[in-house]
């Protein structure tokens, strides 16, 4: 226990005396967390510029093209005379859409002739062109029910019955946990765990091998005499300790700061970070065992570690990519985290809908510190050998 | 003439004998094109889970459930209970689920309006809104159909029967990315950043090598110019070889549309790249050690690509986060990649883009330079031996 906590003290000396990872664990998170929450500070993509060609100049294409333009998203920015405009328009990516109102619109409707509404985006960038979609598509599928509306009433048909056959069949969306689409509690919580989980193994790939490096290999072997388990453990807690810092940091300071904390899922929260940061620690340090070289080890962290937030489904979800995607998925950490962050965090549900997910993420542990330990323990008797 | 072969020939010699850097010049931006690419091969989110809770068992719900189960976007669950449903979201088993009370036909069969409830998680933002958009769909082509049948009961023609039920009608044109897939979505970008991180980490890890072996060898072979041409053109080299497999491989495989110029789109990754290095190489000379370099050029990935535009419209990013993406080489590139690889643009039509990119170059060129300069008086006391 006595040696456990040498190591425990030694490795937090070296966490604040090495570049190498106080740069990583201590300087560049803080710098990255409030970076990623400012990026998304507007929490909206809103007024995109979108283009009219209004062949109609009617009162009711007038109507329509204002409404469009009270809608969030679009922001009616130009006009065009024709679809070639349109088309240069949207090529330069001046506008993200148009909507074309074509000639004799509202005569063809009040002849009880059908008319279509174009709408035109640069789904290249899907996003705004969703959002345009979105909007556009309402107005204008309530400018032709307001049609039918006006022509049943006409006929003599009771409001009632009229809007009851408007939209008989009502289609009530309940969004749960980010009902108006925020960017910023999407994405940023997300990005600021997998830049976290970076950190971690980023530097977990130095601990045992940057010991050679800073000629310290020998001084480490002593403190733990001579075992594996020890010098594991010991590391482990040290750096948890670190993550805990930077959990604090994280619900203390970053969350309230963009208005994204969740009083009721901190400890559930806490709980899924401190096993994702002992399972990035743990395959840090079977890596560290196993590559000697600093660099290639830093090459392989890069490596695991930049695709997580790819392949953890958090944008694209996994189940939409093929089977080895999945299976690649399956073998970060991150995934099973993000699976049960999503839970106790977004949904904010108690820790036991996310028992699956803790217990693969213990099994991470498991695995690589037992395999750390076995390898370590080698690599020491190797070296005393050598030493006789 | 003859400084920038040296170094050039000193240059190879020091990629191809490390090899931290061969991996990740070489092996990286292969392997994570297609690991990152495949991810997208389905192009489309397919099959989200949805339970269905149908409590009134009728036709009209069972037709709802059928057309929402043939969607490509939703996989039908059955549930029993409300409670079921609700705990299958909980534990992610269903992204949301679609509640049809009972009465449902009834009402409508007595030209009512009735609702349909549909919950989703937007936890994640994909599935959610896919499957608010495939029910909206199906509830609005129900109606259209109940209200047709109405207006025929009355009298009227099937034809025009239809104009009256659904005067107005919107006419979807996605450009550029005529599925609206968000593989054909993402994939360029994708392929266009890991070629720009794998030759910025590997730049910024080959000038801490330098700074470490004190850039001894280098200021002897030549001066700062012949240093800057003789790296560029190295890497350009490499880079554009890297590119072309990408255009040529990566997008056949990955079946990404390639609607403009092959050599409009060489011309563009040439300025690209060459603005890249540079950049890289100014970053690297900050650095002490490579290990260093590349544990900060880590961190830059995701910030590097979501300022750029493509997650959240470049409009409607802060103001600094503007500015700062407006001085990384991607953003302009990605402008006219778009334009070129997406919407079969030339490069006239990108002249503003492309000017910015060659301003970056010249800029981060030009600082090189000078960063250069400051070394060499700072390493050899009193003389600029060698220099410009």
């Amino acid at each position: 226990m006595t040696k456990i906590l040498h190591i425990i003290l030694r490795e937090w000396k070296r966490i604040l005396s090495l570049p190498a990872h106080y740069v990583v664990l201590l300087v560049i998170p803080p710098i990255i967390f409030l970076f990623f929450g400012f990026i998304y500070n507007k929490k909206f993509a809103e007024e995109l510029p979108v283009l009219v060609w209004d062949e109609d100049q009617s009162a009711l294409s007038t109507q329509l093209i204002r409404l469009l333009d009270a809608t969030k998203s679009i922001q009616i920015s130009q006009t065009a005379g024709s679809e070639s405009e349109v088309r240069a328009a949207i090529k330069s990516g001046k506008v993200y859409g148009a909507v074309h109102f074509p000639r004799h619109l509202e005569a063809n409707l009040k002849s009880n002739h059908a008319a279509s509404v174009t709408v035109f985006t640069n789904a290249a960038a899907i996003v705004p062109a969703k959002l345009i979609y979105k909007d556009a598509a309402g107005v204008i599928i309530k400018g032709g029910l307001a049609v039918v509306l006006e022509k049943f009433t006409r006929q003599g048909m009771p409001e009632e019955q009229a809007m009851a056959l408007l939209q008989p069949i009502e289609l009530h969306t309940v969004t749960l946990y980010n009902p108006d689409y925020n960017y910023q509690q999407y994405l940023t919580p997300g990005l600021i765990t997998v830049g976290f989980q970076m950190a971690l193994i980023l530097v977990g790939v130095l601990l045992i091998n940057y010991e050679a490096k800073t000629k310290t290999w020998e001084e480490l072997i002593q403190t733990a005499s001579g075992s594996a388990s020890t010098i594991i453990i010991g590391k482990t807690l040290a750096h948890l300790t670190v993550a805990w810092i930077n959990f604090i940091l994280i619900v203390g300071v970053i969350f309230p700061i963009f208005g994204l904390s969740k009083a009721g899922s901190i400890g559930p929260f806490f709980v899924l970070f401190t096993l994702l940061s002992v399972a990035c620690i743990g395959i840090g340090i079977l890596v560290s065992t196993c590559i000697n070289d600093v660099i290639t080890a830093t090459d392989v962290a890069l490596f695991y570690t930049s695709p997580a937030f790819v392949f953890s489904g958090f944008t694209f979800p996994r189940w939409a990519m093929p089977w080895y995607d999945q299976f690649y998925a399956n073998l970060m950490p991150y995934t099973p985290f993000l699976d049960g962050f999503i839970k106790v965090y977004f949904m904010e549900l108690p820790l036991s809908y996310a028992v699956k997910e803790s217990g693969i993420l213990l099994l991470f542990i498991a695995i690589s510190l037992g395999a750390a330990i076995l390898l370590l323990q080698r690599k020491i008797n190797t070296t005393k050998i050598a030493r006789a | 003439m003859k400084s920038v072969l040296t170094i050039l020939l000193r240059e190879s010699r020091l990629v191809s004998t490390q090899k931290a850097l061969v991996l990740i010049f070489l092996l990286a931006p292969i392997v994570y094109a297609f690991m990152y690419g495949s991810i997208y091969a389905h192009k489309q989110e397919e099959n989200v889970k949805i339970a269905v809770v149908d409590m009134d068992g009728s036709e009209l719900s069972r037709m709802i459930s059928t057309q929402l189960d043939a969607t490509q976007i939703a996989d039908v669950v059955t549930t029993s209970s409300l409670e079921e449903a609700a705990q299958d979201l909980y534990y992610g088993k269903v992204q949301g689920y679609l509640l049809m009370e009972k009465g449902l036909q009834q009402t409508v069969l007595s030209l009512q309006k009735t609702t349909i409830t549909l919950v989703v998680n937007a936890g994640r933002f994909l599935p959610s809104s896919d499957l608010t958009a495939a029910l909206s769909k199906i509830s609005l082509t129900l109606g259209a159909g109940i209200r047709m049948k109405y207006i025929s009961k009355q009298g009227t023609g099937s034809e025009a029967a239809l104009a009256e039920a659904n005067p107005l009608s919107l006419d979807y044109r996605p450009l550029f990315n005529e599925s609206s897939s968000y593989g054909a979505f993402l994939l360029p970008g994708l392929l266009a950043i890991i070629l720009q991180q794998t030759l910025l980490i590997g730049l910024v890890a080959s000038m801490g090598i330098e700074r470490e072996q004190a850039f001894t060898g280098l200021f002897q072979a030549g001066s700062n110019s012949a240093i800057l041409t003789a790296k560029s053109s190295f890497y350009l080299l490499c880079f554009l070889i890297i590119g072309l497999f990408f255009v040529t491989i990566n997008f056949s495989v990955l079946q990404v549309p390639m609607r403009g110029s092959g050599g409009n789109l060489f011309i563009l990754s040439g300025i690209f790249i060459a603005a890249l290095i540079p950049m890289g190489l100014l970053i690297g000379s900050f650095f002490k050690t490579p290990l260093m370099g590349m544990q900060v050029m880590a961190f830059t990935s995701y910030p590097f690509f979501l300022i750029t535009g493509y997650s959240m419209p470049y409009h409607s990013l802060p103001q600094l986060v503007q500015w700062i993406a407006a001085l990384l080489p991607t953003t302009p590139f990605l402008q006219s990649y778009q334009l070129i690889v997406q919407a079969g643009g030339s490069l006239f039509d990108t002249r503003q883009a492309l000017l910015h990119l060659i301003l970056l170059w010249l800029l981060y060129s030009l600082l090189f330079l000078i960063r250069l300069q400051f070394i060499r008086k700072k390493m050899i006391p009193g003389g600029t031996i060698g220099s410009d």
